[in-house]
């Protein structure tokens, strides 16, 4: 839908002709985002109004308040990595493309904290923390998602969170547009301080601005905010290398940096690595933890040679790929990373890691503990080392939660995977063998508030008959009616949280004290005209009602004008 | 293969935006991440390699047309690949052929750039793509006293390119080469008035015909000469000869050398002593078509199928460029051997360099963004501590030159040729 041009006027007035565009070849490149065949069946979403290019909190004020006067949607658009939460209700919407507001405004070494504006990149913050002896967590394998979307508006979860907590939780003050067009500085900064505490008296705004899984855009946007930051014990800089003629993404850390350790255990069957986890985690000796599946594995140039090395593993080692093959599997192993600043803390991490494995029946086998695999696992659970979505084209995660009791999680993992095995079992997914059940525990403050419990389903979006069985699977685990037991509203961040298709809110709020009652009531209170987008957050009425177990593709966005 | 053929890797960009920068795993420095001129000037994404994938994908379904803003978009772009190398850094796709694809569409569906019209206008009248006459092509070579190939023969030929032909400024330059050839006794003599246009550039800028009659009038030529070598001092031309004119199967029987593999040959073979101290810092520029862009065509023909249920697979196994096999070693080589020098890398280099910015006709038709993208190098080098850039093609070099002059940036600029001038 185009907006008038009385519309278009006021809108280009806060931001200047260069900064705004409403060409639909300009346009059409923002609605294109991974995750959209899935959902919307197709890989356009709805086509924004216009795109705006603020440089200022000020500018993205007044645009705001343009947006409230016309009744026009917003939304902010960071590096474009998330899937489903960037689409729009409907097409009289406009994005705030956030890329020429990218300073880091502030390493505070003393306070362990940095202060940044929305387009700084995770891996950006990180490489210059690290010259300061600090670390910000990893997002998943999104190098290029912005600090501010991670740690503000869109909560997923990582592998070093058992260590630096879940993004959300990182967050010590914001400087935010609300969806009135007014900017607040929460806590110490409404009062003039710099952004150094996000409460002041009365509730939490940082409560409201995380919410449950983050707003996704909507309750306004965020221009600056100031975030929590963890030790490094590594190097300054680091060099990942390769030999001149081979492929770049052959490069690698030589070693695993001093500061660091790392440990593949291997165990005898999922039970006891989750056991294990458990304990691992709980003994708050940890950095980062994950499977070793991916990381330890040697980095290919694509698919094919993939293919290749599996081929020549399968030969070779079977049993490593496949437990039915009747030996251990790397689907048992975990990546564990400690980090230390004298040898006597390393002397007792270790110590503690190795009695723990040796507990559950662990073993360090040679290849998955050789050091080149040790530094290639670092790189990819501290770091990411950014291999995506190459081998089928789009992945899925299930959707555990991650509040709970450790059994509870375990209990609930062990179902997913079963579920998921089915599909795999049918061809519809990646399988690693016939056997191998993959769950991808990302604990959180060492495990004492839960742990993300992932089976990731990696299927193939325009294979028609991989596409249903991943809109089959969700529909399964996501668990409408509750048959899994679980404690806690299930959700992978606000990915899959998306009312109308999911229907999380409207199916969970009764079950745990009406909660979406009180997520409406913020949203109105934010929000009275509803121009923030809502569609990844909280609708203000529910837009069709919850049919058992169903998926079905959104509502909105089906009467798009070009 | 036609743009359409791209529908897979168009539906399969993940919007990751890891094409926007240098591979993630080789940055240094967070002032030099950016690995697209393109988005980084422009801002919007459709300027990515995203956004042309995005954009092919619009047009494929009808949602959008070729405008003014396509073509805005689509020719604010180099053609230099960091794009491609970095994307290919986790994915099987193919951003920077997508691109040569969809340019080749508008001009084929007569959607075309002015300042690009003027110049394939030249092209076709001249044989040069410096809207030059073509009676004043040997002209550069005038008093050296070389053998022509119109009249004589000789067992290597020096193609000098339309640049080095008609910008007087680098006269000195593909000169200077030359009599390193010489000096060193080989035997070499050049087309004179004859040379034409190799047609890569024109190729580039989406004119594909244009490739093919240079490359077949090139074939002939070489043909009619005993000649075993063709040397040229130019990046784009090397690329041309070496690298498309394999693409579209018509590879030239005659080995295609650029001058920097000449002269470490030369050196290795000890016909040309780098005796003389050169006490200055220096960093290297890779030029694109060297470099990522120089690396040989891979010819593939097979069929996709799946493997482990749904992982996507090749029969048989695909090799795809991903800028390995680019010239990166060898003009280091030769500026490390030059007695006194001190040598300093870049943050971005070899595989990721960041373009000198007069590619893909950008020069021709946006001076000031090509300015601007050049600026942006010559800063880095400035970063790194180095009091002269130098490379390897006169396309850099000229563009250095501007972006030099327009910023009042003092570095140097110099190309490879004039460094070991210095040595000798
Ligand atoms: C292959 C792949 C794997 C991934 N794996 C993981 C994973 O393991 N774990 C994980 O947690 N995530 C994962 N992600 C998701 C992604 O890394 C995160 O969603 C990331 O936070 C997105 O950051 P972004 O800067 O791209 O934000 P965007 O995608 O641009 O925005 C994300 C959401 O935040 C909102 N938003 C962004 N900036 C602002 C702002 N300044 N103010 C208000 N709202 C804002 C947007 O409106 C949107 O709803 C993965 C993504 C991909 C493509
Ligand atoms: S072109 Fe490649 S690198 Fe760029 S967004 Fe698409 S998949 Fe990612
Ligand atoms: S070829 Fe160069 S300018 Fe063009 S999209 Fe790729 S990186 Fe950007």
């Amino acid at each position: 839908m185009k907006l008038s041009n009385e519309e278009y006027k006021a809108l280009e007035a806060t931001v200047g002709p260069e900064y705004i565009s409403q060409e639909p070849v300009i346009m059409d490149t923002y609605n294109q985002v991974w995750g959209n065949k899935f959902f919307f069946d197709e890989k356009h979403s709805v086509r924004p109004a216009a795109v705006l290019l603020p440089a200022r909190p000020k500018e993205i004020s007044e645009a705001v308040r343009v947006c409230n006067r016309y009744r026009i949607l917003f939304k902010a658009f960071s590096s474009g990595f998330e899937y489903l939460s960037l689409s729009l209700m409907n097409s009289k919407s406009i994005l705030f493309d956030l890329r020429r507001m990218n300073r880091i405004v502030e390493i505070d070494e003393k306070n362990m904290r940095a202060v940044v504006e929305p387009y700084v990149s995770v891996y950006r913050l990180q490489m210059e923390a690290a010259k300061k002896g600090l670390f910000t967590g990893r997002i998943g394998v999104g190098y290029s998602a912005g600090v501010i979307a991670a740690e503000c508006c869109h909560h997923g979860c990582q592998h070093t969170m058992v260590f630096t907590s879940g993004y959300g939780r990182n967050v010590l003050g914001v400087e935010w547009v609300l969806p009135t067009g007014e900017i607040l500085n929460v806590g110490t900064g409404e009062a003039g301080s710099d952004l150094f505490s996000a409460d002041g008296p009365g509730f939490s705004l940082r409560g409201v601005l995380r919410g449950r899984t983050g707003a996704n855009g909507g309750h306004g946007v965020i221009t600056k905010a100031s975030v929590k930051l963890y030790p490094w014990y590594g190097p300054k800089q680091w060099d990942h290398k390769k030999q001149p003629g081979e492929a770049l993404s052959k490069g690698q850390l030589e070693s695993v940096p001093d500061g660091y350790k790392v440990f593949v255990p291997t165990f005898q069957n999922l039970d006891d690595t989750l056991s294990a986890s458990e304990d691992l985690c709980r003994a708050e000796i940890l950095c980062a933890f994950g499977i070793a599946i991916v990381g330890t594995n040697p980095y290919s140039e694509g698919n094919d040679e993939d293919w290749a090395m599996m081929q020549k593993t399968a030969e070779t080692r079977a049993r490593d790929i496949d437990p039915a093959g009747g030996g251990v599997s790397i689907a048992n192993s975990v990546v564990c990373v400690i980090g230390y600043q004298s040898p006597g803390e390393m002397e007792y991490k270790e110590k503690c890691l190795r009695k723990i494995a040796e507990q559950w029946g662990g073993t360090f086998y040679d290849n998955l503990n050789e050091p080149r695999a040790l530094a290639r696992a670092f790189a990819d659970i501290m770091w990411s080392s950014g291999v995506n979505l190459r081998a089928t084209g789009d992945f899925l995660p299930s959707s555990s939660s991650p509040d709970g009791s450790p059994e509870m999680l375990k209990r609930l993992a062990l179902q997913e995977a079963e579920i998921k095995r089915r599909y795999e079992q049918a061809g519809a997914f990646l399988t690693l063998g016939s056997g191998a059940r993959m769950v991808s525990w990302r604990p959180e403050e060492h495990l004492s508030i839960g742990a993300q419990g992932i089976s990731t389903a990696q299927y193939d979006p325009y294979d028609p008959a991989s596409l249903q069985a991943a809109r089959k699977f969700i529909n399964e685990i996501f668990d409408p009616r509750g048959q899994f037991n679980r404690y806690g509203v299930p959700s992978r961040g606000g990915c899959l949280q998306i009312e109308p298709v999911t229907h999380v809110h409207q199916n969970w709020g009764p079950r745990y004290d009406n909660y979406d009652m009180w997520l409406r009531k913020i949203k109105k209170m934010l929000d009275p005209n509803t121009v923030a987008d809502w569609t990844a957050y909280i609708p203000p009425e529910y837009p069709d009602s919850p049919k058992d177990g169903d998926y079905v593709l959104p509502s909105y966005g089906k009467a798009e004008q070009l | 293969m036609a743009w359409q053929d791209y529908t897979h890797d168009m539906q399969r960009c993940t919007r990751c935006s890891y094409c926007k920068w240098i591979p993630y795993r080789y940055m240094r420095d967070t002032g030099f991440m950016e690995g697209c001129p393109s988005v980084s000037r422009y801002l919007w994404h459709a300027y990515s390699a995203s956004g042309k994938f995005n954009m092919a994908y619009s047009l494929l379904q009808k949602r959008i047309e070729i405008d003014d803003i396509f073509l805005d978009v689509l020719y604010k772009c180099q053609m230099d690949g960091s794009c491609d190398i970095s994307c290919k850094v986790q994915q099987d796709i193919e951003p920077l052929q997508l691109m040569q694809e969809l340019r080749i569409k508008c001009v084929e569906d007569g959607q075309l750039v002015p300042a690009h019209m003027i110049v394939i206008d030249g092209l076709r009248k001249e044989d040069n793509m410096m809207q030059s006459k073509k009676q004043d092509r040997g002209r550069w070579v005038e008093g050296l006293g070389v053998k022509d190939f119109t009249s004589t023969t000789a067992e290597v030929i020096y193609h000098a390119g339309c640049r080095y032909s008609f910008d007087r400024d680098l006269w000195p330059v593909a000169r200077g080469g030359l009599q390193l050839l010489l000096d060193a006794g080989v035997d070499v003599g050049v087309m004179g008035v004859e040379e034409t246009c190799c047609g890569g550039r024109a190729y580039e800028l989406g004119y594909a015909g244009e490739l093919t009659k240079y490359a077949e009038h090139q074939i002939e030529t070489f043909r009619t000469t005993s000649a075993r070598t063709l040397v040229t001092p130019c990046s784009d031309c090397y690329a041309c000869f070496k690298v498309l004119y394999d693409k579209i199967g018509k590879k030239p029987d005659i080995e295609v050398l650029h001058i920097t593999h000449y002269l470490e040959r030369l050196i290795k073979e000890g016909k040309l002593r780098l005796k003389k101290k050169v006490p200055i810092k220096v960093t290297y520029h890779d030029p694109c078509h060297l470099g990522r862009l120089g690396e040989p065509w891979v010819h593939w023909q097979g069929k996709e199928y799946k493997v482990m249920g749904q992982m996507i697979v090749h029969d048989p196994p695909k090799k795809f460029r991903r800028g390995a096999g680019g010239v990166y070693e060898t003009p280091r080589n030769i500026i490390k051997s030059i007695p006194g020098l001190d040598f300093v890398e870049m943050y971005r280099s070899k595989e990721y360099a960041w373009c000198c910015g007069a590619g893909g006709g950008v020069i021709d038709a946006y001076p000031d963004y090509a300015a601007w993208t050049g600026a942006g190098r010559l800063k880095e080098a400035e970063a790194v501590g180095a009091e002269a850039i130098v490379s390897a093609c006169p396309w850099c070099k000229r563009n250095f030159l501007d972006a030099a002059g327009e910023t009042g940036n003092k570095i140097e600029v110099l190309d490879i040729i004039e460094l070991v001038q210095r040595a000798i």
